[in-house]
This record gives C-alpha cells, structure tokens and sequence, in this order.
C-alpha cells in the first residue's frame, strides 16, 4: 500500500525508468507522439519535459453498452509497449474489466476517486448508454445514464474511445432496441472527445491522453468531435493503394489477379473514401500491418452509423447496373437521332433540289 | 418568261445547306475573328462587314428548318424569317462588300470556309431576283453574246491580226490535236493584247503547241460571279465541249483570277464529271517550262518592284511559288509585301465587285488597304497575274494619285525571252 502511494506521487518519467524504460526510449517515444499529432519536432523536448514532470492522472474507465473490444485494443496489441507502460503511469482508479476489487469495494474506488480529483480526473467511456429502459445495462443497481451522469459531474474531460460511445454504434444500429444513445448526445456541458473506431487504434487512445498530460489541454477536435491530428485525413488518402485507384487498377473479386497484385479495393466496398482515421499511417498490431494490407476493404468504423451505411462489399459509388451497356444505348440512340436528324435535313435538302428552276438569264429579275 | 421569287430564293438557300455549310454554321463561336481578315471591315471600321455577318440570311434558314431548336422558335414565331426586305438589305453586303478573296476563311479558328458560304449564299440571292444590276448585265452578256464584256470572236480576230503584224508570229486558231487550248479574259482581249502577244512569243520559243478556240476562248465566268450555278455550269460547258472537240490536253487558263476559280475547281463539279484534259494556269506552265530549261531569258529588271497575289490564283488556287520563281529570272529587287502570299489583301474588285458600277465608292474605299501595303514597300513597279486586278489596281493607283505602272508577269518574262534567230 505504502508502495502503492509512492507510485502514485512519483512524477512519470521516475515511473518510467523505475520500469527499466531508458530516456532514449522514452524521447523515442515522444518523437513518435509529437510526429503522430503533427506537431512540429522542436515540440518533441516539450513533449518530453511535459511527460518528464507529469502528475499521473486519475483517470476512471466506465464501460456501458459494449464488447470490451476497446479495452482488448488498448491493453492486447501492443504490449508490452512504451504505451502500454504510460497507460501503466496514469491512475486508473476504476475499470471494470481490469480492476481487482468488485461489488460495493469498486464502486467505492470509484467515489474516492472522484471525491480526491474533483474537478481534475478524467473520464474514459466505451459504450453506449441506452435510454429506452434503464434496466438494458445496469451496474450494481445503477442504471448507465445515472453512473455518466454523476461520474461526468466533477470530471476535467469525458473521452468517448469506440464507436459505441462517440456515435452509438452497434447498440444504435437499426431498429435501435435499447435506445442507445452516444456520450455526447447526453454530455453537454464539458469537453467531449470522441476518440471512435470498432476499436480504435491504441495509440489514439494513448495519443489523446498523452497530449492532456502535455499541454493540460484537449486536442484539435473536427466536426464529429474527433482529434483532428489522427482523423483529419481520409483512409483513401493516406492508403498505399491509392495509386492503383488513381490509374484505374481495381480488384474486382477476392482472388483474382488485381486482388493478388494488391490492386485498389473499391470496387470490392472499401469504405476509405469517406473513413477518417489513422489506420494507414499507425497500423495495428504495433504497426505490422491494417485492414487494407490484409487484402480487406476498410469498413468504415470510425464513422457515425457505419453499420447501417449498406453492406460492407457494396461499393461506394460504382453504377448499380451495366454501365458499358447503358453508355452503349445512349451512344446508339444519339446516333439514331443525329441519322435520323441527317435524313430529315437532306429530305428537305432533296424536295429543296426536287423544286429547283434553272436560273437563266431571263429571271434574273424581280417583277415588282 | 420566269420570274426571280422570295420563293425560289428560299428554295435555293435550302438546296445549298449541305453537310459543310450546316457544320460550319453550328461550329461558329462567334468570336468576330474574320472581320479583322475582310478589308471592307478593316477599311470601314463597319461591323455589318463582319464576313460571317454577311450570311445571316443562309444563317437563319440552316437555324430554322434545319436544327432542332431553330424548328421549335419558329414553330412558336420567336424567330424572325427571311423576308424580301432583309435580302434586299443584305445584297450590298453579299455583292458589294464581299470580293470572295477567302481570307476570313484562313483565320477563322475552327475551319469556316466563309468564302465558300457565301459563294452559296449568293445562289439564293440570284434566284430571288437580288443580285447586282452589272453583275446580271455582265451575265446576260456572257451568256447571250459570250462575253461579259460583249466581246465577239470577230473582235478577238482583229486583235490577232495586230498581233501577228506586230511579231511575225502565227496566233493558231481552231487547230485540232494542239497540246494546249489557252483561254482569255474579255479584259486582256480588250485591255491588255500584250497578253496575247507574249503567249505567242513564249509558245514559240518553248516550242509548245497551243491554239485558241473560236468557239470558246473567254475564261471569266459571270455565273460564279453572280452565284448561280445553272449560269456557270452552262458557261463553263462551253469551254469543255470546244476543249474536248479540238482534243487538248491541257486548257491554259488566263491571267485572271476567278476563271482559274471556275474552269479549274467549280467546272468538273457543275458539269458532274471529269474532264478530258488538264487545267493549268499560264503561271504553273511557265514555271513549268523555267524548270524543264525551256525558259530563257536575257536581261534584268532593275526597278524595284513587288507582285500582287491574286487572291484566286494564290490563296484559293494554292499558285504560291510559281510567279516568284519566274520574277527570280528577270527580277533584281523583288520584295514581298506584308502579308504576302496566302495572307495577301485582295485588290477590292474581285468576286464580281468590279461588275457591280453601285460598288465603286466602296471599292476605291477598301484600296487604301493595298495603297498601304504599296506605301510601306515604295516600289516602282507593280507585278500581277490577273487582268481584273490589273485593272483595279490601275483605277485605285489614279484615284490616289500614286504614279506605278501595273504589269502582267506573264508579258514582262516576254519582254526577256532570249531572241531565237531560227
């Protein structure tokens, strides 16, 4: 326990390298951060003198209408990883996945938590929160909205990490049984930061709290209330594959030769063209490869309703039918018109020829 | 008698829009370009002189019985049909403003034969009884007596005999089985006989066979003039029939412009078949000769002088290096003017203007074009090859008071042939 409280006022950088993380790997790391959010490199001894001096955040983790996929994302992929150590170096106070105590004992840590950050912890949702009938997710008796509501009430910032939590998600699909409604539907009145994605990269999640401990700020934001640093570029545009689309180049089937070749997917419903997030540059899996690399199309899951955006092979905007036979019909029948046009000019070219009187020099003039 | 009808003029408009007219009108872009080509619109600084203005009525019928929305406006009356009063109005731009020279046709950006348009778009004038009173006098003329200007064989015959007495020389007439039929313009026969005389003189030294028709030796044809086909077809016959009859190989046409026009490209398409023999205009065959070494002559030209491009022999005929290589023999100080050759300006009376007696103070107007070519080179002489130019140019030259003798090419490489003593 007396371990335990050292830990928690010791700044991150002596956490670091208590765990045996060298100061070159932790500078590695924050290039790394620094370059991912776009900042310039003369921000990465900033960076470093930020995390160097740290206090580690309380963070509380609430998990609603979910799989637990983020959570797999976050602490799966990349360990053990200067990530997962810096995850290791914020306080966790409640998850109920990963937290040790259970029943009234982890809802206690979670009050003291509050109680002792008022004001300054940070709240960390995955899942939705239902509003047809509290009693679809309940937990120790207290129904979602209820726990977001007075969990949200003294926190610094709420992060919505999946899409569960930033746009509803799965739960919000089509016929939306349960209600299902994002945190930022209910969450009005503090910063809400949707870090989305079925599940989102781990270093996003890592990125956001990495820039809060930083700068003390929230990052960029877009439109949907995304970082802008990792959702501000298309999947398509940031794709390797790109340049199979620009010439043309599309795998049409799974297994044929383009597919082989590693030919643009589009055709087959890759969902880049209108995905934003930072799967071609992070990759997953500590940067192995992505969906796109695997042979697979993008899927669209950082976006709102991608479930209910038709089906994942259905390609954005290719014709729903022949177009070679449509241009083919529209071609003839331009040419059917313009001949038939043709013959009706030189029909009256030829009555015009059919009704001509020779000129001669006798009616070169006008009786008046 | 038959009478000239709005009628029959809408009729004829509707016989010419074939596929190059229809393509042309609905490729025009409207961009203005050929009036800075025209003289009459570079001289007047008038608008209604633009080329492709001048067709508005062959522009109105091809819109309005030959396009989709051009049926439906006039099916609805938005349009505004071809009346007696806008042909009547459009005749002194057709006739008078309008020499056929084609160089509107050269800039045009997307390919508009204006010249050719208008040369159809006259075909509707004639047979709607708007054409100019000189061009249907010069037309009678040549249909009833042969001659635009009235001149009869007899006339022709008497020049010959000068010409003979004045060299020497024999002029064949009516001879079966010569080479070359030559052919005149009433204007050389009448104006310039020295035409005449340097044939018989290079004949003879080249040593080629020629005669002249007594049937058929006027070159012009009035009927181009006035755009009526059936008077051309009718007019240029009679050079076929009497070429084909004395069983030439070659018909030599003049040094005039738009007899080179009719017997060489509008002939075989009125008459609807090729000819029996060859057309070669009297420049081609001399540079012909010069290169076979048949051509010689002694002396030099020392003036300084230029050679005006008549439009139908040059731009049109493509007769672009002949004159030039023929001055080369006997010329010094040739100079070309600005805008020579395919660009050059016309003199102001072809395509029937010099016909037209209403056209004259337009014409000497639109001069000032070529006076300005003359002045920026100050030459002393003034070649051609065409005896309506000549003739043109003489009158302009006068009305500006500028002193330059105007002489044919084809009688200034006589004035040097070598003297043969045999």
């Amino acid at each position: 326990m007396a371990d335990d409280r050292k830990k928690l006022s010791m700044t991150l950088g002596e956490s670091l390298r208590q765990q045996g993380v060298s100061r070159r790997g932790f500078l590695k790391y924050c290039a790394a951060t620094a370059s991912m959010m776009a900042l310039p490199p003369n921000m990465v001894p900033a960076v470093a003198q930020a995390l160097e001096k740290a206090r580690r955040p309380s963070v509380i983790w609430l998990s609603f209408q979910e799989c637990t996929g983020c959570t797999e994302s976050l602490t799966r992929s990349h360990s053990p990883s200067v990530e997962n150590l810096i995850f290791d170096h914020i306080s966790l106070d409640y998850h109920h996945t990963l937290q040790v105590a259970s029943g009234d004992a982890a809802e206690a840590a979670r009050e003291a938590a509050m109680h002792e950050n008022e004001g300054k912890y940070i709240v960390v949702v995955d899942g939705s929160i239902p509003l047809a009938n509290p009693g679809y997710s309940a937990i120790a008796g207290i129904s979602n909205l209820q726990m977001l509501e007075e969990t949200v009430a003294g926190a610094a910032a709420v992060v919505a990490v999946g899409s569960c939590a930033a746009f509803g998600g799965l739960p919000h699909a089509n016929p939306n049984p349960t209600g299902a409604v994002s945190v930022g539907e209910i969450i009005k009145d503090k910063p809400v930061v949707n870090v989305s994605g079925c599940p989102p990269i781990p270093t996003v999640i890592t990125g956001v709290l990495a820039h809060f401990l930083t700068f003390g700020s929230l990052p960029e934001l877009d439109a949907l209330g995304r970082p802008m640093v990792f959702f501000g570029q298309s999947i398509h545009d940031r794709c390797y594959r790109r340049p199979f689309y620009d010439k043309g180049l599309f795998a049409e089937t799974f297994d044929d030769e383009g597919a082989r070749k590693g030919w643009c997917l589009f055709r087959l419903g890759c969902k880049g063209p209108m995905t934003y997030n930072a799967c071609a540059t992070a990759k997953w899996n500590q940067g192995t490869s992505w969906p796109v690399e695997s042979g697979h199309g993008c899927l669209g899951c950082s976006e709102p309703d991608f479930w209910d955006a038709g089906g994942f092979y259905n390609a954005l905007s290719i014709p729903d039918s022949d177009l070679t036979r449509k241009t083919g019909y529209v071609v003839g029948a331009g040419v059917a018109l313009g001949a038939a046009a043709g013959a009706l000019n030189r029909s009256t070219r030829a009555k015009a020829a059919a009704k001509h009187e020779t000129v001669t020099i006798d009616d070169l003039d006008k009786k008046s | 008698m038959s009478e000239a009808t709005l009628e029959r003029g809408m009729n004829a408009f509707r016989e010419q829009m074939n596929a190059p007219v229809a393509s042309f009108f609905s490729s025009c872009v409207n961009c203005g370009m050929c009036a800075e080509a025209c003289l009459f619109y570079t001289e007047t600084g008038d608008p209604k002189y633009t080329p492709i203005h001048k067709l508005e009525p062959l522009r109105r019928v091809w819109e309005q019985e030959y396009t989709l929305w051009g049926r439906l406006k006039s099916m609805l009356g938005l349009s505004e049909p071809v009346t007696n009063e806008l042909l009547e109005e459009w005749e002194t731009l057709i006739y008078d403003g309008c020499t056929l020279c084609g160089r509107c046709s050269m800039v045009c950006p997307v390919g508009n034969d204006i010249s050719y348009m208008i040369r159809r778009a006259r075909e509707g004038f004639v047979a709607a009884g708007y054409a100019p009173e000189g061009i249907k006098g010069a037309s009678r003329r040549a249909v009833t007596i042969g001659s635009p200007m009235g001149v009869k064989f007899p006339a022709l015959a008497a020049q010959i005999k000068h010409v003979e007495a004045d060299t020497g020389l024999t002029i064949p007439v009516d001879v079966e089985g010569a080479d070359y039929m030559a052919l005149l313009s009433s204007m050389e026969i009448m104006n310039f006989p020295e035409y005449l005389e340097a044939l018989a003189k290079i004949f003879k030294q080249a040593g080629v066979t020629w005669t002249i028709s007594s049937e058929a030796f006027e070159a012009t044809n009035s009927g181009i003039q006035i755009g009526s086909s059936d008077i051309a077809r009718e007019l240029v016959n009679r050079v076929v029939v009497a070429a084909e009859k004395l069983k030439v190989k070659y018909v030599i046409s003049p040094e005039c412009g738009h007899a080179y026009t009719a017997i060489r490209w509008e002939g075989p398409n009125l008459i609807g078949r090729p000819y029996e023999f060859k057309v070669v205009h009297i420049l081609e065959l001399l540079d012909e000769l010069r290169s076979a070494g048949r051509l010689k002559t002694e002396g030099t030209e020392d003036d300084r002088l230029t050679f005006h491009d008549p439009c139908q022999i040059v731009r049109k005929g493509g007769v672009l290096e002949p004159p030039r290589n023929l001055l080369k023999m006997i010329a010094t100080n040739f100079v070309d003017m600005n805008d020579s050759r395919e660009m050059n300006w016309c003199c102001g009376g072809g395509g029937g203007v010099s016909a037209n007696e209403r056209a004259e103070e337009l014409r000497l107007k639109t001069f000032k074009r070529k006076k300005t070519q003359l002045d920026e080179l100050n030459v002393d002489t003034l070649v051609t090859a065409c005896a309506n130019c000549r003739l043109i140019i003489e009158e302009g030259l006068e009305e500006y008071r500028m002193e330059m003798p105007v002489v044919g090419l084809t009688e200034m490489i006589a004035e040097h042939l070598v003297e043969d003593e045999k």
